[in-house]
């Protein structure tokens, strides 16, 4: 019935103001991506004489040829790649799987103290250990250079553990009481009837796992000495860092903005691919929690 | 099949609620057993205490002869229906009906002839590829009824499973599941609110009020002989109409007072000894509203039994009508021919079925005599 009335010259104006504030951001947002993207197939001479391009004048692969090569960049780019595939995927199964185990547990009515579990969880998303004592941690049990120590700190975010177990509380209790009649023990229950009907969360917290994982190098930079298990982002930011420091010293040998560029497109590329495929998950998923029903 | 014991059985929860008291009951083989009662009775509680979804506080439960208070729900060999139907959203109908079976690590071919067969008892074969989602409220029912049915249960267990039908698909139902027990040959404990369907659908019908039983008997018992006000008032609908009268002894036999009118109770009734000692004493009087009667042969016919009532407001309701009276200052609902011929604001002569008058106790509100 909305439709049929006829609409006032205000909310009209309105409209056009959210659109082209909407259309603002969206193209603040989109043009570096652009930017990035066209710069990794321009030379080099050209991002240095045309401040902003979305369509490169001269199309050259030269940087995506010197990162694969063998003799360039090649193997510490693709040994790194390698590294970052597997932190991210172990990482974010573990992740997943000390998550949804621990907030299933908490969702339980009948898990005697599990308030007095969750105001624990609580305390640390308030008061944190830090960066140092961490480390120490991290070192004393015999992590330190080793890839569990990107994976194992932050097994578990207590601000997912959180939603995921509000979540499994608004489940239904009848389909557990069924699957209880039918047949399930209570792991069952948690693999047959609660985990299936997670997906759509299990895919949103999957993803938000494995962007953190993906992109980060801070824990790499505290916890990794050996260059050889350098990740992928440490890579990148290393060539970066590099770049700033030497940018005023004319004799330092300084790695390409094409180079750059290229390095960046393959660094969020991947993550890119993987977005489409949970999207519809995903659109489902953040509201986890949200609402009721 | 299997018989059933619940010996003083207590739902005790922390904060010392007791959701139900002393629970004593002997449920035979192949009974369909109905618990009713109005919201928060403990029915539900009892029966989910017999799935092994609620700890009993005290007590002993016996399914077959064998204890199982602290036997887990699966290994009791019982089914049970619930009021949301519980269906597994993520699984189709066949993968619903067949969880319990693979569970129980039932051959696939097995799985697939018991789960054909309850399908088609049911007629809902032609669903079993569709997720619950795109299902009906009566197609939802009747699949919950097929995963119970392909379990071939000892027991089983019904949980309010018709509330969430409309008017029209519950009737239907309630006359699906009274055909299932008859077919299946199985104990059924079935709860409900609705004493239309306790009255149509049980054996025995268990009438419980804050956790307590009231009455345990058939439903024709039950409605002709209510042992206390409670049941009486709870069992048909219009409910039985109440009110105080006085029993008083006269030369010409016994009578009951109230609100300035005066019956006189058939010869059968009066010299009932129990009515001795409440002569002088004032009861409380039901009848229920088929026994208030407006044709005039009736009325004629009774005058000893005739009383003036207002009407108050007439409901037509097809086949018979609801009359809203007032006799003596006191609210009865009278169930009439459908031809009757009473207005509303009209003044009529009523007589009250003498021989269908129940009387109670009004300080423990026990049956004296129906």
């Amino acid at each position: 019935m909305r439709g049929l009335k006829r609409r006032s010259i205000g909310s009209i104006v309105a409209d056009v103001i959210i659109y082209f504030l909407l259309a603002f951001f969206a193209v603040i947002t989109v043009i570096p991506f652009v930017y990035v993207i066209a710069a990794s197939f321009a030379p080099e001479y050209e991002i240095l004489t045309r401040p902003l391009f979305i369509i490169p004048k001269t199309f050259t692969l030269d940087a995506y040829a010197r990162i694969f090569d063998p003799n360039d960049y090649g193997l510490t780019v693709l040994r790194s790649l390698g590294v970052s595939v597997l932190v991210t995927a172990i990482g974010t199964i573990t992740n997943l799987f000390f998550t949804t185990t621990m907030a299933y547990g908490l969702s339980r009515k009948s898990l005697k103290g599990r308030n007095f579990i969750l105001n624990c969880v609580i305390f640390t998303m308030v008061f944190s250990g830090g960066m140092i004592p961490t480390f120490l941690i991290v070192k004393g049990l015999g992590m330190y250079n080793t890839y569990a120590a990107l994976i194992l700190p932050g097994a578990i975010s207590a601000y997912n553990m959180i939603i995921v177990r509000n979540f499994f509380q608004e489940l239904p209790s009848g389909l557990e009481e069924a699957a209880a009649i039918d047949g399930c023990t209570d792991i069952g229950i948690f693999l047959k009837i609660a985990l299936p009907l997670s997906l759509p969360m299990l895919a949103t917290f999957g993803l938000f796992y494995a962007v953190g994982h993906w992109n980060n190098y801070f824990g790499a930079l505290l916890y990794l000495s050996d260059p050889m298990k350098y990740p992928f982002q440490l890579i990148l930011r290393n060539i970066v860092m590099l770049s700033q420091e030497t940018q005023n010293d004319p004799n330092a040998l300084q790695p390409q903005e094409t180079l750059k560029m290229a390095i960046i497109v393959i660094g969020t590329v991947p993550i890119l691919c993987v977005y489409p495929f949970l999207q519809k998950h995903f659109a489902a998923g953040v509201m986890v929690g949200a609402i009721k029903g | 099949m299997a018989d059933l014991q619940l010996k003083n059985i207590y739902k005790k929860y922390a904060g010392g609620v007791t959701a139900v008291s002393d629970f004593c009951l002997d449920i035979a083989d192949k009974e369909f057993i109905i618990l009713v009662g109005p919201s928060g009775c403990g029915k539900s509680t009892t029966l989910r205490m017999i799935a092994g979804l609620e700890e009993i506080s005290e007590g002993e439960l016996y399914i077959d002869g064998k204890l199982v208070n602290d036997v887990a729900p699966k290994d009791r060999d019982i089914a049970m229906v619930f009021q949301n139907y519980a269906l597994y959203p993520h699984m189709t109908v066949f993968e619903n009906m067949a969880f319990g079976l693979k569970l129980r690590k039932t051959p696939k071919d097995e799985i697939k002839k018991r789960v054909t067969e309850a399908a088609k008892i049911l007629d809902i074969e032609h669903l079993l590829d569709r997720k619950p989602k795109a299902l009906s409220g009566g197609q939802r029912q009747r699949v919950a009824l097929g995963r119970a049915i392909v379990r071939d249960p000892k027991v089983f267990l019904m949980d309010e499973p018709l509330s969430n039908l409309d008017a029209k698909l519950r009737v239907q139902m309630r006359t699906e599941i009274n055909k299932l027990h008859k077919k299946l040959q199985t104990t059924f404990i079935y709860v409900t609110h609705d004493q239309t369907e306790a009255m149509t659908m049980g054996t025995r019908i268990v009438v419980m009020k804050d956790g307590l039983i009231q009455q345990v008997d058939t439903p024709a018992n039950l409605y002709t002989k209510p042992c206390n006000v409670f049941v009486a008032g709870f069992m048909g609908s219009p409910q039985m109409n109440f009110v105080n009268a006085v029993v008083s002894q006269k030369s010409d036999g016994v009578y009951l007072e109230f609100n300035n009118q005066e019956i006189k109770l058939p010869e059968g009734k009066a010299s009932k000894p129990e009515l001795q000692a409440y002569i002088g004493k004032e009861v409380i009087m039901g009848i229920r509203p088929e026994d208030i009667h407006d044709e005039e042969t009736f009325v004629n016919s009774r005058p000893e039994c005739v009383v003036d009532a207002y009407v108050e407001i007439s409901e037509m309701m097809g086949a018979e009508t609801f009359l809203y009276l007032t006799i003596g200052g006191a609210p009865f609902t009278a169930r009439v021919n459908q031809r009757s011929t009473a207005k509303v604001n009209d003044t009529i002569k009523v007589a009250l079925e003498a021989n269908k008058i129940h009387l109670f106790d009004k300080d423990t509100e026990l049956a004296i005599i129906h």
